[in-house]
């Protein structure tokens, strides 16, 4: 095995992350979140090149503030630098694209985008995806959250046979 | 000190910012440590031969829901504002096509949105596209909304959890959460072992991966370990936590417009109405009773002290689906207008249709109501009714009498 491909006992990044995410809820008094720094970034960039589009859009319109300099972007430029110094000290930083063992370049990054593009759509239907909602509302007990969570494996368990090329 | 720092919670800025960067870099520390920046890895889960997503995802939400409960049992951590601030409100049917989107998202691009941010940050290329994908999508949504908009925000149960939800206590539904992920947990390595070594699924990619037993790893029996007596511990901490008592203040229940009405005019001593909105959109319309408050100095009303004897009604622009910590502290009944003011405008503002000739009574009873409301909060009388038509009979004819 090579030494770029050891990683942590999932159960002992699993109690890491529950920690991390404790600390989160100790001293802010809310969770992780990803998915919304996704959306105050695209409506940012929106709203250089329309802005009276965004302004008389009901939903894009609705989050008060600053789209940058808020709490959700700044913890995904935390993520950025963790997983970055992660992968650098455990020698897993280079560029590269992840595939299955059948699937070229270039499908593959089709499939990455329209992916990402589904759930964008969903994150905002469930108003969180997996971080906001099924990890960080999972932990409180929220029903919607383990509504929300159950969907996920059942929506990727539903679909995983017919997309079974690009990743068996 | 007790914890959440209110500052944290109520402003996301300066030193909030600097709070979110550091939880962000452990989070993107740990995923990618976790192997969550590497597709491969994560769509595994759904072909059965490595089902670490499952394992750290549920180990950590265990250690993080125990971690509550044992914090709020000792008194370090207001529990009941995390879950106030934290926890979204259940939307039950846009959570579950949205959960079902998502998953067919993830298996698709192989992320989840917070992992293809760390698979970003190692160098994926798929995992920047991803991550471009899913801040498209989400102006896409945006865009859309109108179109959806009523489904997006149908089944809405308010801020909604398990325990209140069963009459349980916190700590006894966290330790059977805690036995039956721990059972899980077991139950997927045995699916992991029979998809690899029976199925044959996986091949070259799971050779990479984790060897197929990891039941000798130290770390995983110490993990497992100290989340079962982490969940005792809970138990220990909180003896008795009635959970039903607090739900009225953590859920605020949603009150119409039209109910919020009759109890304005019949029974105006039974409710307090808090108008968010601020003072000159108070000034120029109001709900007949209302306070303005400053949302930004809602500890001058001292609720967390007032004798719950009232409901309290909050009114906004819109909706109020999260209370603010100082409202939600309040130890009565918190009730929020639906549709905000708007609603209210709607229903009191506007000269309401007469009732069709069919009508119930109690449909002629709620006309009336509503055009007398209307009337004086308008200063607007109501057209007047149409003259009593005269019965026209026959003239009698004038026979005799009077001077001609």
């Amino acid at each position: 095995m090579e030494r770029t491909d050891r990683f942590w006992n999932p159960y002992v990044a699993g109690v890491a992350l529950g920690l991390v995410l404790l600390t989160s809820f100790v001293l802010a008094g809310k969770g992780l979140g990803a998915s919304g720094a996704a959306f105050h970034l695209g409506v940012a960039a929106l709203e250089e090149v329309a802005p009276e589009h965004v302004a008389s859009n009901e939903h894009l319109s609705r989050s008060e503030g600053s789209h940058l300099e808020n709490r959700l972007i700044f913890m995904v430029l935390g993520v950025v630098l963790g997983g970055l110094v992660s992968a650098f000290s455990a020698g897993r930083l280079g560029l590269r694209v992840v595939r299955g063992p059948r699937i070229g370049v270039a499908p593959r990054l089709g499939m990455a985008i329209a992916g990402g593009v589904i759930m964008g759509m969903a994150a905002r239907m469930a108003l969180g995806c997996t971080s906001g909602q099924a990890l960080s509302g999972g932990a409180l007990l929220s029903v919607g959250s383990w509504v929300f969570m159950m969907a996920v494996f059942g929506g990727g368990y539903g679909l995983a046979w017919f997309v079974r090329r690009q990743w068996t | 000190m007790r914890l959440p720092i209110e500052s944290l919670v109520v402003s996301d800025l300066g030193a909030g910012l600097v709070v979110a960067l550091l939880i962000g870099f452990g989070f993107g520390f740990v995923l990618e440590r976790a192997g969550f920046g590497r597709a491969t890895k994560l769509a595994a889960q759904f072909y059965l031969h490595d089902m670490t997503v499952f394992k750290v995802m549920f180990s950590a939400i265990v250690t993080a829901m125990i971690g509550l409960v044992v914090a709020g049992g000792v008194g370090l951590v207001d529990l009941d504002m995390v879950l106030r601030t934290g926890a979204s409100s259940t939307f039950f049917w846009p959570m579950l096509v949205g959960g079902l989107l998502l998953g067919v998202g993830f298996i698709v691009s192989g992320y989840c949105p917070g992992t293809s941010v760390v698979a970003s940050a190692s160098g994926n290329i798929d995992g920047m596209l991803t991550f471009l994908g899913v801040v498209v999508g989400s102006v896409i949504y945006g865009e859309i909304y109108p179109l959806i908009a009523s489904f997006a925000t149908s089944s809405d149960w308010g801020q909604r959890f398990i325990p209140d939800a069963l009459g349980v206590s916190r700590a006894v539904v966290s330790l059977v959460v805690t036995v039956v992920a721990i059972l899980a947990f077991l139950g997927a390595e045995a699916v992991e072992r029979i998809a690899r070594t029976r199925w044959k699924l996986g091949g070259a990619g799971a050779a990479q991966d984790e060897p197929v037993s990891s039941g000798r790893d130290p770390g995983r029996r110490a993990a497992l370990a100290t989340l079962a007596v982490a969940a005792v511990a809970g138990l220990a901490v909180t003896p008795v936590w009635p959970a039903p008592a607090a739900s009225s203040i953590r859920h605020p229940d949603g009150i119409d417009a039209g109910v919020l009405a009759h109890r304005v005019v019949e029974t105006p001593w039974s409710i307090r109405v808090l108008d968010l909105r601020g003072e000159q959109a108070w000034t120029k319309a109001r709900i007949p009773g209302s306070e303005p408050v400053d949302t930004g100095a809602l500890d001058r009303l001292g609720l967390r002290f007032v004798e719950p004897g009232v409901d309290l009604v909050v009114v906004d622009s819109r909706t109020v689906r999260t209370l603010p910590a100082e409202i939600a502290a309040y130890r009565g009944r918190v009730l929020s207008l639906r549709g905000g003011f708007p609603a209210w405008e709607r229903y009191a503002l506007t000269t309401p249709r007469p009732p069709t000739a069919g009508a119930s009574e109690a449909e002629r009873g709620e006309h009336v109501f509503r055009a007398a409301l209307n009337a004086f909060l308008t200063g607007q009388q109501a057209a007047a009714p149409p003259p009593p038509v005269r019965t026209v009979g026959p003239r009698r004819s004038g026979g005799g009498g009077g001077c001609s």
